[in-house]
């Protein structure tokens, strides 16, 4: 098999006597869209921050097309093409829609006004031309989703980390997001989802990576996964606690 | 963004006002005017644009003076000399500034930086084998442009002007270059930045090292026209307050508001010294009270500042 796009080898990580994730492999291959699904603290926005940059693993390593990403600053990360949204939503609230997905445009245009149309672009892609001139802080929680998504898409990322698309988000918006989320990878994106909705990420993904108290208990396709029993034991194991 | 039309206006009116009023008390204000309006909009490109919010630029300021003051009395050089080197002494005095908005945060970072200040206070006043410590320098007074010994307050006018034009630039570059964007989501959101490539350390150092260099050019000028450096007034907090007030009264948002800031606050300052100071009276300390004052109501009433308000005002009509 060719080498993978996004791979990640024995990473660990502990917070003083808690260890976050513990000897995590995994590989994303170019054009997969992979959920990564786990009960609460199971690790899995931990292994994003390590990924994109934000946290050093104390032990392992993630490649990018087999470019070592590990030690590198966020912003390295980013500019070399791993894009990600926040399970915090984090948009620049004393910005307009499309200011905010213009700082994510002009990472590789160095133009302006081009970075502009660029971003008015992808604002249509992802349903939010009408609110361009609005201030990111008048947006619903939906629509903030959105802007994130864009923002990141707007990087030219040739990988995307979402985390949690449709966590907070109301139920009527939660079709309109999952079906944005299959566009892009229809399009040619590859993605790693966390999502805490069980029905949500069976229904996008081709592969599933189950985290349970920071290590990988299974990884498959969606079908075998959720019909593990190590993986129900997880998720079972929280409802009764 | 901001439009570019009112700060043209606003600047050709200053430059043609020596042309047509020739009394030197409207002229002395003017330049002051210019002086401060161009040191909260060098303080605006840290504390507004970058969200550095600094209360020791006085620091950068008293750099610049000392350096245009010590050039001339020690070496005999050219004021000019002493813009360029406060400026780049400035710089480097930014990079340590800098480098710790990269360690502190909010409140942390303001005490760092009147710290800083008071730091060279206090070196200014003490070390008087070569600043003549607390006593002050005063610049001597050597008739030419390249010495800067200029009689004429119109010629000081423009002079002045030019480097509020300058700062101005720097603040509208800012508004609407690239590195002007990146440097607005730093300011919003650090992280959220990092995450979209945005250079953000490096981008924040560089803001202040800006701002820190023109501080000192105006500090120089500044020195040059009053013609006496006192350590206890250019390290002051009360000058760092000043150039952040101004800003903030002005508006953080806009390239003009720091100058709107310094119209209104130099002309009351300089208002109230005329009816409340004096030797012996006993309102001497009243235009703080009022700054004091001002500033409350700013930030309670318009907290985006006179330009944004004033902004908001004009929409909502043509709306």
């Amino acid at each position: 098999m060719a080498t993978p796009l996004l791979s990640l080898r024995g990473i660990t990580k502990r917070f003083g006597g808690v260890i976050a994730n513990r000897d995590v492999s995994f590989d994303v291959q170019a054009g997969e869209l992979v959920g990564l699904i786990g009960p609460n603290g199971a690790g899995k926005s931990t292994l994003f921050e390590i990924i994109t940059g934000f946290y050093a693993p104390d032990a392992g390593d993630v490649r990018l097309d087999g470019q070592r990403l590990t030690g590198l600053s966020p912003d390295r990360v980013s500019r070399l093409g791993v894009g990600r949204t926040f399970q915090k939503l984090r948009p620049f609230a004393g910005l307009t829609v499309v200011e905010n997905v213009m700082v994510g445009a002009l990472q590789k245009c160095h133009e302006v006004r081009r970075a502009r149309q660029e971003a008015l672009e992808i604002l249509s892609r992802v349903g939010l031309d009408e609110k361009t001139n609005a201030h990111a802080r008048t947006l619903s929680t939906g629509q903030r989703k959105r802007l994130e998504l864009a923002r990141a898409l707007a990087t030219r990322p040739r990988v995307l980390l979402l985390d949690e698309v449709t966590g907070g988000v109301d139920q009527r918006s939660i079709p309109g997001l999952i079906d944005l989320v299959r566009e892009l990878h229809t399009a040619g994106l590859t993605l790693l989802v966390i999502e805490h909705n069980m029905r949500v990420i069976t229904a996008v993904s081709q592969r599933i990576v189950a985290l349970h108290l920071g290590q990988v208990i299974a990884d498959g396709p969606p079908a075998a996964v959720t019909s593990d029993p190590r993986v129900i034991e997880a998720y079972l194991g929280q409802v009764y606690v | 963004m901001s439009a570019v039309a009112p700060a043209a206006v606003f600047f050709a009116v200053a430059g043609l006002v020596p042309l047509v009023v020739r009394d030197a008390f409207f002229l002395d204000g003017l330049v002051l005017i210019l002086i401060w309006g161009s040191s909260a909009a060098a303080w605006n490109v840290a504390g507004g644009y970058a969200g550095q919010v600094s209360l020791g630029h006085s620091a950068f300021f008293g750099l610049g003076a000392y350096a245009a003051a010590l050039l001339g009395t020690r070496w005999g050089l050219s004021p000019w000399l002493g813009l360029v080197g406060g400026a780049v002494v400035a710089t480097i005095v930014g990079l340590v500034i800098g480098y710790l908005s990269n360690r502190l945060r909010g409140p942390y970072f303001v005490l760092a930086t009147i710290a800083f200040s008071q730091v060279l206070l206090i070196v200014g006043s003490r070390w008087r084998g070569f600043t003549s410590g607390s006593e002050g320098i005063p610049v001597p007074f050597r008739p030419g442009f390249w010495t800067l010994g200029i009689a004429d307050k119109r010629v000081w006018v423009w002079i002045v002007l030019a480097l509020a034009v300058v700062v101005y630039l720097v603040e509208l570059y800012l508004d609407r270059s690239r590195r002007g964007y990146q440097l607005a989501a730093v300011r919003e959101d650090e992280d959220a930045a990092l995450s979209l490539g945005v250079p953000a350390r490096w981008l924040k150092v560089a803001a202040i090292c800006v701002s820190a260099a023109l501080t000192a050019a105006c500090g120089a000028l500044w020195a040059q026209y009053v013609g006496f450096v006192d350590p206890l007034y250019v390290f002051s907090v009360d000058l760092s307050v000043r150039f952040a007030l101004a800003a903030i009264i002005g508006g953080l948002g806009g390239a003009l508001g720091p100058f709107l800031g310094a119209v209104l606050i130099t002309t009351l300052e300089t208002y109230l010294r005329a009816t409340f100071g004096g030797i012996g009276a006993g309102f001497v300390g009243i235009y703080l009270i009022i700054y004091g004052s001002a500033l409350i109501l700013v930030v309670r009433f318009v907290p985006q500042g006179l330009t944004g308000w004033i902004a908001a005002r004009f929409v909502r009509r043509t709306a």
